[in-house]
């Protein structure tokens, strides 16, 4: 028996219907949270969710489970920062255990300009509501203290920045709470349907064309990751997405004793100790877009060298499981999210390597905008039509590793 | 011989494994569960040595080895007080046509019929201790051994001869100690382990005295160690066999995890890796995977709740995840779910690292990429200089008295190696052309010997890099880049040129030149002492020996001070520098460092491409529209430019002033209660006595705002550049 397993969730797996209000592609955290808080806040719920595998099956379940809002620019502090708040309070609210442990994130700097990034993370974030303060050394050993601060003498740490509230939450639970909550509102939630088209009328999308047949739907919402593009070039819309992989592997499982989430921006590296202990150690984006879902050996090998040389001790565990998820990233390295331009097919897209922290908030901001038609505030700076109009969100908070 | 396990010395034979050691004193590493002795069960796995997870079975006993079992609850701990104990490992790249995975029968088989037709072949052999970590895309097969880490890149084919694995069983009590499979029961007597009485459940060990106990297994009794087995007989009863030791032979699954995992690759297996799986009786009771300690029940649990792929059933219950990376578990998980669902599932994804290696392993060969060094790397570090990665480079960062360096450059004379700069030659009889589809200034109005400050934009019309266009005649022309942007645009240009198919050379000579800032008030002074007396105007170039070295001399500014850049050959940079810091002596010179330059520009208003710029910087938005001339032939970012400029212009780099002391670089900039942007550079001005910034900052209603708050003081927007606003100095 471990503690781990999942005891309380209950799936119910209807036979679908032919129409629904709502058809929402993607059985990952963003389509399932549109789902749920379409339910739960605003009773819409003659909701479908289409998913080509099994819920969670992308990047959802591949992702390195951080949760934090220290973004670079207000729009996405603020964004983030909801979004944290939401997790904060999602074991409450669905009555299930996601693993929420609130942990702290450190950024390192080990040059002047990484230094200043982190000085001018720590503005912004503390100006729009997120905690985050600038580190000198000997705090970063206080609150780290297994880190070589000397770098293994190649890349001394200089000072940080520390994010109190950061956190991270078991992937596949966040999922099966928001899938779960959803079902017992009344959404239909379907496995092993793959949507093959969009249907067309007068210029509006009016249903999906899937492996079992056609799903007509008022309203049509883009929530997949990976061939995102492709989805919406069924409906004429262009997007700016390209796809890359994303590499990360987890260690054997040890003895809790590593508290915080750790960073380097400078290396590309950053770990975290999982609830079961393992050692958990990301990365950035492979350069070369891809769909695939393949490991390299490079990224092994150079992650690991890296992790060894701010964490020696790192040096002896052993590496259990190394896996590849797929980051569709926007020009300016934040999301996607709202209208098209054609009616009735929305998207909640370019999550990058940031999607798994904004499932709450993007859930929540898509099914208001669902409900009442109009774009929330919040999300409002995210729509499409920025970069027609240049009004690019770049963010360089974001523009990191995880 | 003896090695320690838990503080506790134990003898062992010359041949053992730490395993048969521990098994011959009487001690199962984990307590219980079935042994297979093949590296598939996680029943063995013990920290040796400081590194937990060691499989013991595969582990050669050495006199003294340190062996500690794993807690039976929870987890080992992180090693935290031996950081530095493992040495440094090796990794060695090997070539072959043809790398083939055990070295059993069906292995020697598949090796030597590649050897009779020619090919190379290495063969791994986890009994020899090559054991493979990994099959990846390359393709590459990655081993550890005795020796340190084999990289081994097959050029033709992967060929699997890992065999198979024994089924373990699955039934209550199948955690005690005293369990093995077929084959591990037979290696155990080969050995000499005392076994005691032997009951064989499924197929028999070879070469082991067993009573064979004939029907299915139901249950294993004892208390801690097995003392009977318990089956059920083809009459339906059950019958109770007291004994030591339970052999269990339930049939094999391949061992085809590299397989899967090399899927999409020149690869097969052959022997017992390929062989289809035998699928293990439904289970009903006991524990299925021991690593994460899930049982039969809690299958049966997630699957009612609606848990029906093989996929979710593993992540609800976390079979599957542990050190064996579900190779227990697996084949019985499958079978549940074909007995409940009526579909065989495939098994879940085969992803890396197999057998688990350490970090300290597959970080053998991979170094940090080395930050370049100028040619005055010596001379900073010799004057006391800080050092620091800026750009891409290690450049100085003070030399301890900032300022000093400040004043040095403002009221005498200092150099600064400016080596780090893009520097790059295009010539050939397309070079004007190609630049002016490049840039957006009119490069053909730049005379011989001038130069000019360009902006280089993308196609977008955002700023990717700035610099110098100098011209050597219509057919040459030096370009100079900022030092972080340096190789990117060595690509862009090449591409360009290649996409518009121009006759041109283009020569980097980054790395070859040198270059020595000379600023200052006295810095005519300090080069006429030099042999330069020529006169130059500003922006001019020419080409001149100064204190006997051949140089370039730009006559530009940064600092706002008079100012000549030397870019010579970087083999004679230290000469260089050398000379015109003894010359400068009692002129009162001073190197200055990175520190002091972003200073001196800034109160300037000169922007750092990168550091004052974002994504997405027009010209417009950082006020050098100037830079731009539109009513030129199409250049990369001219369509961009027209398009957005028709926009209203919603945000400008601006230039801040307020009281000391200076907000930090990031510091967000507020308009009464509402944002309205952030600094980009700050810093206290030693000539102004007051905090100097260059910031972004929003319009409102279409109007940039001129009263405004950082650090909840007062700041106003003010015209750049912030010293010497007629530009006298630099022109003097």
């Amino acid at each position: 028996m471990n503690e781990f397993q999942e005891k309380k969730i209950k799936f119910a797996w209807p036979e679908p219907k032919r129409s629904y209000d709502v058809v929402i592609v993607g059985g990952g955290g963003h389509g399932l949270a549109t789902a749920y808080y379409l339910a739960a806040r605003h009773g819409i719920t003659n909701v479908a969710v289409l998913e080509r595998k099994y819920i969670g099956a992308g990047n959802s379940g591949r992702n390195t489970t951080i949760i934090r809002a220290n973004y670079g620019i207000p729009e996405a502090v603020r964004f983030y920062q909801r979004s944290l708040e939401l997790y904060k309070h999602l074991e409450a609210e669905t009555d299930r255990w996601i693993m929420h442990k609130q942990k702290g994130l450190l950024n390192v700097a080990h040059t002047e300009s990484a230094l200043r990034t982190e000085r001018a993370r720590a503005e912004v974030n503390t100006a729009f509501g997120a905690k985050t303060e600038f580190v000198a050394p000997k705090e970063i050993k206080e609150i780290c203290p297994q880190i070589d601060l000397t770098g293994g003498n190649v890349w001394p740490v200089l000072g940080g920045s520390y994010h109190p509230e950061a956190a991270t939450a078991r992937h596949d639970r966040a999922v099966w709470a928001f899938a779960e909550g959803a079902m017992k509102r009344g959404v239909h939630v379907h496995q092993r349907i793959e949507v093959r088209g969009l249907t067309m009328s007068g210029g509006r999308v009016t249903g999906v064309e899937t492996s079992a047949g056609p799903i007509a739907a008022k309203a049509v919402v883009g929530a997949v990751g990976g061939h995102v593009t492709t989805l919406a070039s069924m409906a004429g819309v262009r997007l700016p997405i390209r796809t890359h992989p994303l590499q990360a592997y987890v260690t054997n499982h040890y003895d809790l004793q590593f508290d915080v989430i750790a960073s380097s921006p400078g290396l590309l590296f950053y770990m975290s100790q999982t609830a079961r202990g393992e050692m958990l150690v990301g990365a950035e984006i492979d350069r070369q877009p891809s769909y695939s879902y393949g490991s390299t050996y490079h990224f092994l090998q150079h992650c690991s060298h890296r992790a060894i040389t701010l964490f020696p001790f790192m040096r002896s565990l052993r590496i259990l499981r190394q896996w590849t998820g797929v980051c569709d990233m926007s020009p300016d390295y934040s999301p996607i999210m709202g209208k098209t331009g054609v009616d009735g097919f929305l998207v909640t897209t370019g999550w990058g390597t940031w999607g798994f922290k904004a499932i709450p908030a993007g859930g929540e901001q898509m099914a208001q905008l669902i409900a009442s038609g109009e774009t929330p505030e919040l999300i409002a700076p995210f729509g499409l039509d920025r970069f027609a109009s240049d009004r690019m969100m770049a963010d360089r908070g974001s523009a990191g590793t995880h | 011989m003896r090695l320690i396990v838990d503080g506790q010395p134990i003898e062992f034979d010359a041949g053992d494994s730490a395993l048969i050691a521990m098994l011959r004193a009487g001690i199962h590493p984990t307590g219980g569960g079935c042994l297979c002795l093949g590296g598939d069960c996680p029943h063995c796995l013990a920290t040796v040595d400081g590194v937990s997870y060691t499989r013991t079975c595969e582990t050669p006993a050495r006199p003294g080895m340190i062996v500690e079992r794993h807690p039976r609850e929870g987890y080992p701990p992180l090693p935290l007080n031996n950081p530095a104990a493992a040495e440094e490992v090796k990794a060695r790249n090997v070539h072959c046509d043809v790398a083939v995975i055990g070295a059993g029968d069906s292995g020697k088989a598949a090796a030597e019929e590649a050897e009779r037709s020619g090919k190379r072949v290495i063969t791994l052999d986890a009994k020899r201790g090559q054991e493979v970590v990994g099959v990846y895309p390359g393709p590459l097969v990655v081993a550890r051994t005795p020796d340190g880490m084999l990289h081994v890149h097959p050029r033709e084919e992967i060929i699997i001869a890992t065999g198979a694995a024994e089924i373990q069983p699955v039934a209550p009590g199948n955690d005690l100690a005293g369990i093995v499979t077929a084959r591990a029961a037979s290696q155990l007597a080969a050995v000499g382990v005392p076994l005691g009485r032997v009951v064989a459940v499924g197929a028999r060990p070879e070469n082991a005295e067993a009573t064979v106990a004939d029907g299915q297994l139901i249950r294993f009794e004892g208390n801690g160690k097995v003392e009977a087995v318990i089956v059920r007989g083809a009459d339906g009863n059950e019958k109770r066999i007291e004994c030591d030791t339970v052999s269990v032979g339930l049939g094999l699954s391949p061992r085809d995890v590299l397989l899967r995992m090399g899927s999409g690759l020149a690869i097969r297996a052959v022997g017992n890796a390929a062989r289809e799986p035998e699928l293990p009786a439904c289970p009903t009771s006991g524990v299925v995977c021991s690593c994460s300690g899930v049982t039969a029940d809690d299958l049966q649990r997630v699957w009612d709740s609606g848990f029906r792929e093989l996929e979710l059933v593993k992540r609800a219950t976390l079979a599957g995840t542990g050190p064996c990376q579900g190779s227990v578990c697996v084949p019985h998980i499958r079978s549940f779910l074909k007995e409940r669902g009526g579909e065989l599932q495939a098994p879940f994804t085969a992803r890396p690292a197999n057998r688990q290696p350490t970090l300290g392993e597959v970080a053998a060969g991979a170094h940090h990429r080395a930050t370049p060094r100028t040619a005055l790397d010596a001379e900073h570090r010799r004057l006391g200089a800080r050092m620091d990665r800026i750009g891409g480079w290690w450049r100085p960062w003070n030399y301890g008295d900032t300022r000093a360096e400040y004043w040095a450059v403002r009221e005498a004379v200092s150099i600064g190696d400016v080596s780090t700069l893009g520097k790059m030659i295009v010539s050939g009889p397309d070079a004007l052309e190609l630049l002016e589809r490049l840039y957006p200034t009119q490069v053909s109005t730049i005379a011989p010997g001038r130069s000019r400050y360009v902006l280089l934009l993308d196609e977008r019309g955002y700023v990717l890099d700035d610099g110098l266009i100098c011209c050597d005649g219509a057919s040459r022309y030096g370009l100079t880049f900022t030092s972080g942007g340096s190789s990117f645009a060595e690509m862009w240009v090449r591409d360009w040129a290649e996409t518009w198919n121009l006759d041109v050379r283009i020569l980097n000579q980054t790395m070859s030149l040198g270059a020595i800032n000379v600023t200052g008030p006295l810095s005519k002074e300090l080069l006429a002492r030099a042999g330069f007396t020529r006169p130059m105007r500003h922006m001019e170039h020419t080409m001149a020996t100064v204190a006997g070295v051949e140089c370039r001399i730009f006559r530009l500014s940064f600092t706002g001070e008079l100012s000549f850049e030397l870019h010579h050959p970087a083999e004679q940079s230290a000469e260089l520098w050398r000379s015109l810091m003894a010359l400068g002596t009692d002129l009162g010179i001073k190197p200055h460092g990175i520190q002091t330059l972003l200073q001196l520009r800034l109160e300037k208003g000169h922007v750092i491409v990168g550091q004052d710029t974002d994504f997405d910087s027009t010209p417009r938005r950082i006020d050098m529209e100037w830079a731009v001339r539109l009513d030129k032939a199409d250049f990369v970012g001219r369509q961009a430019v027209l398009r957005t400029n028709k926009a209203p212009l919603d945000k400008q780099l601006v230039g801040l002033e307020m009281d000391a002391p200076a907000p930090v670089e990031g510091a967000v900039i507020w308009r009464g209660s509402e944002y309205a942007g952030y600094v980009t550079s700050s810093a206290q001005s030693h000539a102004l006595g007051k905090a100097v910034m260059l910031g972004w900052v929003k319009l409102f209603d279409g109007v940039l705002p001129t009263e405004l708050t950082i650090d909840g003081r007062a700041a106003r927007r003010v015209s750049l550049p912030f010293y010497d606003k007629e530009g006298r100095r630099a022109r003097a």
